[in-house]
């Protein structure tokens, strides 16, 4: 008699489906307005919450319970057969900051979830790039782009959806995204915009090749030589980053045999800031130690050799560095040994 | 659920620049961060409060100043501390915040209430704080670091949990930053050491076993300690960590009232026994925020207004507190405890242990150094891989001369190294960082840990001593307290050996682990 009365526990992929319902509708009721009452249309918000929550205990497991691989699959499956990904992207802005939380969450982990050995997130992202756009786009949204920029950021784990994201226009909006002045979402764009650059080796390295000029004509100019402490000082980091990654060592030698990147690089040298200093450092020394010199760096190196060795005279990390102590030695023995090449 | 979907329409946004904002007094310092009381001129000249923290002084690790940004912002709740907005102003990021003219719990007991606060008040307060504390831990939020001091109140007596300086979501701690493992075997715990000693649960002492909320439970425990006393047990001992491990094994309430019988404070039978509940060894047996909220002695809770009357009237301003701590403590806050940014300077790399230090009772006389585990955590190995690529000059040297043309070949042995160490830190993830040892000079580092393990038996003895008179006469104590005072300093001498052993030990470990420059890991 109990079991007329206990409704049947829902299965993850029947909580998908009425969660793509739900999102359905709620995406309708903005387009005219009238159709959803308030009330009802509260109603419907609740349930969506309920049920993203409900999906995130699936896929997290809660402090009772670890997640269970087959419910996660039916899920990630259920999730993927049809757009509930888009829609739920779509939807955000109408949600509450919990459910937002809870979307994201959901997102993240179901870029990560395998059925039958596929990443069918991934398969599904490279067939509807447009997402991507309403994703990177979020940066202009100051309520969106914390929630907008995490799911971006789980997205390019995937290394087809990096390169579509490296491959499109929205590179060049970066630049400005890790300026905005809400610190918190130009951190988070700045997380982002390294993901894209360190994390897929091949692809990086293939992007950088390809679009060369303008990138580091961009990278040079707004970022290093911003007027804004902390974007210099991420940008000087990151370069270091790139280029000291063996990936991209045809990058890097082409880099260091450019006299106007040796002279930012000495001016970020000469930063009153320690941490700037130093980070531009360990780019400075590629300069130095590159075998293959053109002249004028050379001759940039042997005009400023006195300044220079002065400067590195004392250049200390706070902490001991042996390391940092060896490389500059190295360093300041090349430049010493230096003659410049092309006698006037 | 409405209710909340209402309040956040929209945050109001407050301007992003600094001339909009008129700094009227200092409220509170750290070593990389002040906190002033300021007005914001186009909004009304409402008052706020304005952390400032110094990127470029700090040497903290970015990430972690980014991530307690992040967590403010997507926090919402009526008990837990907000961020109005942040921005960097030149080499400072500005946290604009709303000005809790109260400050914190731990500034108004060691100005006002040294013997601490009557129950009814600790009752408000603590219930409060389980209500942000049930919000965090529902979103997967532990906060790692609750005591007075975070906890601050404002003119009309509304608490709210501040600081989330070493906050972890649980969710976030499996995604990880990047580091490859697509393990999804989220047991929702979390390993490594946060927080500040007193507070801090066993089992985040022994943070190998892995925690969760219940930890945040513990220190909610000892924060009602603190605030019936006037400051947590055991804050007469240096927070050593070998120290607080052992006691905290045997620590019961029970003993703590014995202690502390002779303030001849009476506590009732429903707060003793909340207290009791929250400090079980068992994590598991703890209760949740949820249930807490429950228990009797939040029962017939009086409203803000009593705290008003009973703890805010007369109370000397937040400014007028930390100029007088000033003048007493010299440098070292002990107002407006928002915001103690003795955190982030605290140079050793290890990534989230920074807060560890006891600056809040500095008054004893005690110095109060930082305790650096000393497990390298999966973060900074994966640190360390990442910077494998600068040993360029030094390794390749030779080969390079020779190979001559294109520069290119230049990078191939330091892309060998670095494959190497990725792939130590494929072995070492996730589990214990033993086998990293291969990588290096294992005399050496045996060497150490001998040494190590020498201080650490004194210690041990030490602290063994230290117990037995806990449990000797009471008419003794006053000769026991000298003995205990004598040992404290030798105490002191050996921990003072093996912080720069360990110093030494975690030199060694960067060295040769081929990860150079520490100055990146400043970053």
């Amino acid at each position: 008699m109990k079991g007329l009365f206990k409704s049947k526990p829902r299965t993850p992929a029947d909580i998908v489906r009425q969660t793509r319902n739900l999102l359905i509708c709620v995406d309708r009721s903005s387009s005219s307005s009238s159709e959803l009452r308030d009330s009802k249309r509260e109603e419907k918000m609740t349930e969506l919450s309920k049920n993203l929550r409900e999906m995130k205990s699936i896929l997290y497991g809660n402090s009772e319970s670890e997640p269970v691989a087959e419910a996660c699959a039916q899920l990630t499956q259920e999730f993927f057969r049809e757009n509930t990904l888009r829609l739920l992207i779509f939807c955000l802005p109408k949600l509450n900051l919990e459910a937002r939380k809870d979307a994201t969450q959901v997102v993240a982990n179901l870029q990560r979830q395998q059925v039958n050995s596929r990443l069918i997130a991934s398969e599904y992202l490279e067939k509807n790039t447009d997402l991507l756009d309403v994703l990177v786009a979020g940066y202009d949204d100051t309520d969106m782009a914390l929630h907008y920029g995490a799911m971006l950021r789980e997205c390019i784990r995937h290394q087809t959806v990096a390169r579509c994201v490296l491959e499109s226009d929205h590179m060049k909006k970066f630049f400005d995204y890790i300026q905005l002045p809400n610190f918190d979402i130009a951190a988070d764009a700045a997380a982002t915009f390294k993901e894209l650059l360190t994390r897929h080796k091949s692809t990086v390295a293939e992007f950088l090749s390809k679009n060369y000029d303008w990138f580091f004509a961009e990278y040079n100019s707004k970022l290093l030589e911003s007027t804004n402490y902390i974007t210099r000082r991420q940008a000087v980091k990151l370069l270091g980053d790139i280029l000291l990654d063996r990936s991209n060592s045809v990058v890097m030698t082409r880099y260091v045999s450019s006299r106007d990147n040796l002279r930012i690089l000495m001016n970020l040298l000469r930063e009153t800031s320690k941490s700037i200093q130093i980070e531009a450092f360990h780019v400075f020394k590629l300069f130095a130690a590159n075998q293959n010199k053109p002249p004028d760096i050379v001759s940039i190196l042997v005009a400023n050799r006195s300044k220079l060795l002065r400067l590195f005279a004392d250049f200390k990390t706070e902490k001991e560095d042996e390391q940092f102590e060896a490389d500059k030695a190295q360093v300041v023995k090349e430049i010493a040994a230096l003659e410049p090449r092309d006698h006037p | 659920m409405m209710k909340l979907a209402d309040q956040e329409t929209k945050r109001i946004q407050y301007p992003l620049d600094s001339n909009s904002y008129k700094i009227l007094d200092e409220i509170g310092v750290g070593v990389s961060a002040v906190v002033y009381k300021a007005i914001c001129i186009p909004m009304n000249s409402t008052v706020v409060a304005i952390k400032a923290i110094d990127l470029d002084q700090s040497r903290a690790d970015f990430d972690n100043v980014r991530r307690e940004i992040k967590t403010m912002s997507l926090l919402s709740h009526p008990n837990i501390l907000e961020a109005h907005c942040s921005f960097t102003v030149d080499r400072r990021l500005w946290v604009v915040m709303p000005f809790m003219s109260g400050g914190s719990l731990q500034s108004i007991i060691s100005s006002s209430f040294p013997d601490g606060l009557s129950e009814p008040c600790i009752a408000i307060v603590l219930k409060e704080i389980l209500n942000a504390l049930s919000y965090l831990h529902r979103q997967g939020h532990l906060h790692r670091d609750i005591k007075a001091g975070n906890i601050l109140i404002d003119s009309n007596g509304h608490v709210k949990l501040a600081d989330f300086g070493v906050s972890a979501s649980i969710y976030e701690s499996t995604t990880g930053q990047g580091s490859g493992s697509s393990s999804c075997s989220s047991r929702l715990m979390l390993t490594d050491v946060a927080g500040t000693p007193y507070w801090m649960a066993p089992e985040v002492i022994h943070s190998h076993t892995g925690y969760s909320f219940k930890a945040d439970i513990w220190s909610f425990g000892i924060t009602a300690l603190e605030l019936a006393h006037g400051c947590p047990p055991l804050s007469h001992l240096p927070p050593s960590k070998s120290l607080l491990m052992k006691i905290t094994k045997r620590f019961r309430f029970s003993d703590y009232e014995k202690h502390k019988k002779d303030k001849s404070k009476k506590f009732s039978k429903a707060f003793k026994d909340m207290v009791a509940s929250c400090l079980d060894q068992d994590p598991a047996k703890r209760p949740s925020a949820e249930k807490l909220l429950k228990h009797s002695f939040f029962k017939n809770c009086k409203g803000s207004e009593y705290l008003v009357k009973h703890v805010l009237q007369g109370l000397p301003s937040v400014e007028e507190r930390f100029r007088e701590g000033k003048v007493l403590y010299g440098t070292t806050k002990t107002a407006c405890g928002n915001n103690e940014e003795d955190d982030e300077t605290m140079e050793v790399n290890i990534v989230k242990v920074r807060r560890i230090s006891g600056w809040n009772f500095n008054e004893e006389g005690f110095e109060l150094d930082p305790i650096f585990p000393t497990e390298i955590k999966d973060d900074s190995v994966m640190k360390k891989v990442r910077f494998g690529g600068e040993t360029f000059i030094q390794a390749k040297k030779p080969e390079c001369s020779q190979s001559s043309d294109s520069g290119e070949s230049s990078h191939s042995s330091p892309a060998r190294l670095g494959e190497n160490e990725e792939e130590i830190a494929r072995a070492c993830k996730g589990s214990d960082n033993t086998q990293f040892g291969e990588n290096y000079n294992v005399n050496l580092v045996v060497g150490g840990l001998v040494n190590l393990q020498k201080s650490l038996d004194v210690q041990k003895q030490n602290v063994n001593k230290i117990i037995e008179m806990f449990g000797g006469e009471v008419k003794t104590e006053e000769r026991l307290m000298q003995v205990i005072e004598n040992l404290n300093t030798e105490l002191m001498n050996e921990r003072q050996k093996n912080f720069e052993l360990e110093m030494e030990l975690q030199f060694l470990k960067l060295l040769m682990s081929g990860a150079s420059s520490e100055a990146k890991v400043a970053d």
